[in-house]
This record gives structure tokens, C-alpha cells and sequence, in this order.
């Protein structure tokens, strides 16, 4: 099983990567990545798509409140936490 | 009588010529032979890859099943927003004029959804999610309204060229076949409808944006095409049809010439009026 700190680290890979802001952005776990536009509201939906992959589970969107992609740190928690701890 | 006027006369009667009850149109059967085509092969997501020649024609068929379910629903989730959206405008100042024709829009929305709908619980149990979250933001006069039905405009124009092919295609399951012929007879008025829409709005409003504001909305409807075509290429329908290495295969097929060169085909038309009327000003590589 990965620890956070791997899946923190493939978070901010990717959302480096994934970053249309030019180059590779470096990110911090707490740095907003959508307020400060490092990835666009059209690729939360890849993002989802990663998070799915590393889950192997499914997100319900209907169910996320606002902020659930705020930062690497709020991603991990709504989405590997409960996992991770069990 | 203004062009959006006539337009807008026109279609109120086609409409109302073409009423039809949802839940007269279909006999749906107990249950379906996997043994069938429910996608036309040439639709399948990864067809022309090297992974779909690799599979048997069982798998093909099984897997064509799976990816008609997630064109209807990707129909249906596309459909939900476009209803929320028209139902907002519906007798708003600015949409006065086109109100009449609304009603009809929505009243054929909410009937595609029916039988979309009908079809994924009835045989898969299912629909698959939607993955597309909305951020609130401040927009420039006009752009709000341009990006919504330009959105419609880019998510309806690929799903026709799908409807008109397999709504006559012998060779699929008659359901689906016909599934996709009644989407592109009340489809090809929605696009004529939309493409007038989206031109004016165009025209009204892009020439007081900012250049920042006009490049972002080029940036946007860019986006928005490929995030579009992602959504065919979906994991789940993959690991459904029991194919391995699900999220690799979608990476591979969107990468494949064979995949883009059918995006591109898809999508030609669309690129041609978007860039004809310049909302885009050259053609995304998809």
C-alpha cells in the first residue's frame, strides 16, 4: 500500500505535469491549484479521472463539497485518507 | 420578420409536427443477446488500435455494448446541464425572443433522456458518472451565455454525426439503432438553432472583450472539445467489457493516429463553423 507521502508526491507530478502554465510549475501541498490557475475547471475532470485510477474506486461527484480539490493536502484527505488509515 | 424570427417559426412547427410520445416509441425487450453490435465497430473508442485487433469479435461486441451505455450517458449528463441552462433562459430578457422554441428544446431534451435513460437501467443497471465539475466565476457581458451554448453547440454536433451513421446502420441491435435515429431527428433542429445562437452571440458580444477575455474563450471552447472527446474514452467501459489495464488502454487510445485521425473527422464540420465565424482561429489538434 502507498504511504501519503507517495500519493502526495504523484498528486503534485501530476498536477505539475498537467499544468498549462508552461514548464513544469513546482507545487507545494498546500499551494490553492485552482484559485491560482495551475490547473483549469476542465481538468478537474482528468484529475478525477488520476485519483479514480490510483483509488481504483470511483468519485461521486455529486457528492463533493466545494474546495474538495483546493490543494494537494484537501485532495489527500477527501479522497486517500480513509483509505490509507483502515 | 427578423432571421432568428424565421428561424425560430420554423422550428416551433417542425417540432410540433414531429411530437411524440417517449414511452410509445420503444418496445423494449427483457433482456439483450451480448452476441449483438450495440456500437458501430468504427465508434468503438479504441477501434483501429492495436488493442482492438487484438481482441476476439466476442470481446468486440461485448465491449460495444459497454461503450453504448456510455454514449448514452454522456448524452444524458450533457442533457441535464443543457436543460438547467435552457430552463434558465426560458422568458429571461435576452432570450424573449426565442422562448417559444425553448419550450420545444427542453420538452425533446427531457424525452432523449427517457429513453437514454431506459436503456442504461434497463440493461446495465447503470449510468455512467459524469465527471465534469463547474467553478463559479465572474464572466465578461455576453460570455456567459456565448460559452453555454457554444458548449451545447461543440457536445451536440459530435454526438449527431454518431446518431445519423448508427440510426441507420443495419448491422446494431434495433434498439440502439433505433435509440440513435429519433436523437438525430430532434438533434439536427437543436443544431440548426444552435449554430444561429451561438454566431449572434458571437458577433454581439465578441467585439467588446478584452483580448484576454476573447483568448481565454478560445482557450476554453479548445478545452472543452478535448475534454469532450476524453469522455469516450472512458476506463470503466473498458474494465466493464473486461479488458485489462484499463487506464493505460484510454491513454493509448487517445494518443493512437487512428484515434485522432477519427476525432478530427468527428469534429471537422464543428472546427469548419467555429473557425468560419471566428470563434477559433485555426484547428485544435484533438
Amino acid at each position: 500500500m502507498k504511504t501519503e507521502t507517495d500519493i502526495k508526491s504523484q498528486l503534485r507530478e501530476w498536477i505539475s505535469s498537467a499544468s498549462k502554465k508552461g514548464g513544469k510549475v513546482a507545487i507545494s501541498d498546500d499551494t490553492p491549484i485552482i484559485e491560482q490557475r495551475i490547473i483549469t475547471s476542465l481538468q478537474v475532470m482528468d484529475l478525477i479521472l488520476y485519483i479514480e485510477q490510483l483509488t481504483d474506486g470511483s468519485v461521486d461527484v455529486e457528492s463533493l463539497k466545494p474546495g474538495a480539490f483546493r490543494d494537494v493536502n484537501t485532495i489527500y484527505k477527501n479522497f486517500f485518507e480513509a483509505s490509507n488509515d483502515n | 420578420m427578423s432571421d432568428m424570427s424565421a428561424i425560430v417559426e420554423k422550428l416551433c412547427r417542425a417540432s410540433e409536427r414531429e411530437y411524440y410520445n417517449p414511452y410509445e416509441s420503444f418496445v423494449w425487450p427483457e433482456s439483450l443477446d451480448m452476441n449483438e453490435w450495440y456500437t458501430s465497430p468504427q465508434f468503438i473508442s479504441i477501434y483501429g488500435t492495436p488493442e482492438y485487433d487484438a481482441i476476439s469479435d466476442g470481446e468486440r461486441r461485448r465491449l460495444s455494448f459497454f461503450e453504448a451505455v456510455n454514449f448514452f450517458s454522456l448524452n444524458i449528463h450533457g442533457e441535464k446541464a443543457l436543460i438547467e441552462g435552457l430552463a434558465k433562459r426560458l422568458y429571461a430578457k435576452d432570450s424573449r425572443p426565442v422562448s417559444a422554441y425553448l419550450h420545444h428544446f427542453l420538452d425533446e431534451e427531457n424525452k432523449h433522456m427517457i429513453y437514454f435513460g431506459g436503456f442504461c437501467t434497463r440493461y446495465a443497471g447503470k449510468i455512467y458518472p459524469d465527471r465534469k465539475v463547474v467553478f463559479d466565476r465572474e464572466y465578461a457581458p455576453g460570455e456567459e451565455d456565448f460559452l453555454f451554448f457554444a458548449k451545447v453547440m461543440i457536445f451536440e454536433e459530435i454526438v449527431d454525426y454518431y446518431n445519423v451513421k448508427m440510426g441507420v446502420d443495419e448491422g446494431l441491435n434495433a434498439v440502439t439503432r433505433q435509440i440513435n435515429m429519433l436523437h438525430h431527428r430532434d438533434e439536427a433542429r437543436h443544431l440548426v438553432f444552435g449554430r444561429k445562437v451561438v454566431a449572434d452571440l458571437f458577433e454581439k458580444f465578441s467585439p467588446n472583450w478584452s483580448a484576454e477575455t476573447l483568448a481565454g474563450v478560445r482557450q476554453y471552447i479548445e478545452s472543452y472539445l478535448l475534454t469532450t472527446w476524453k469522455e469516450y474514452y472512458n476506463p470503466p467501459v473498458y474494465k466493464d467489457a473486461g479488458l485489462k489495464d484499463a487506464y493505460e488502454l484510454q491513454k493509448s487510445a487517445m494518443n493512437h493516429p487512428s484515434c485522432r485521425a477519427h476525432r478530427a473527422e468527428v469534429s471537422k464540420a464543428c472546427l469548419k463553423f467555429l473557425c468560419d465565424h471566428g470563434i477559433l482561429t485555426s484547428v485544435p489538434v484533438l
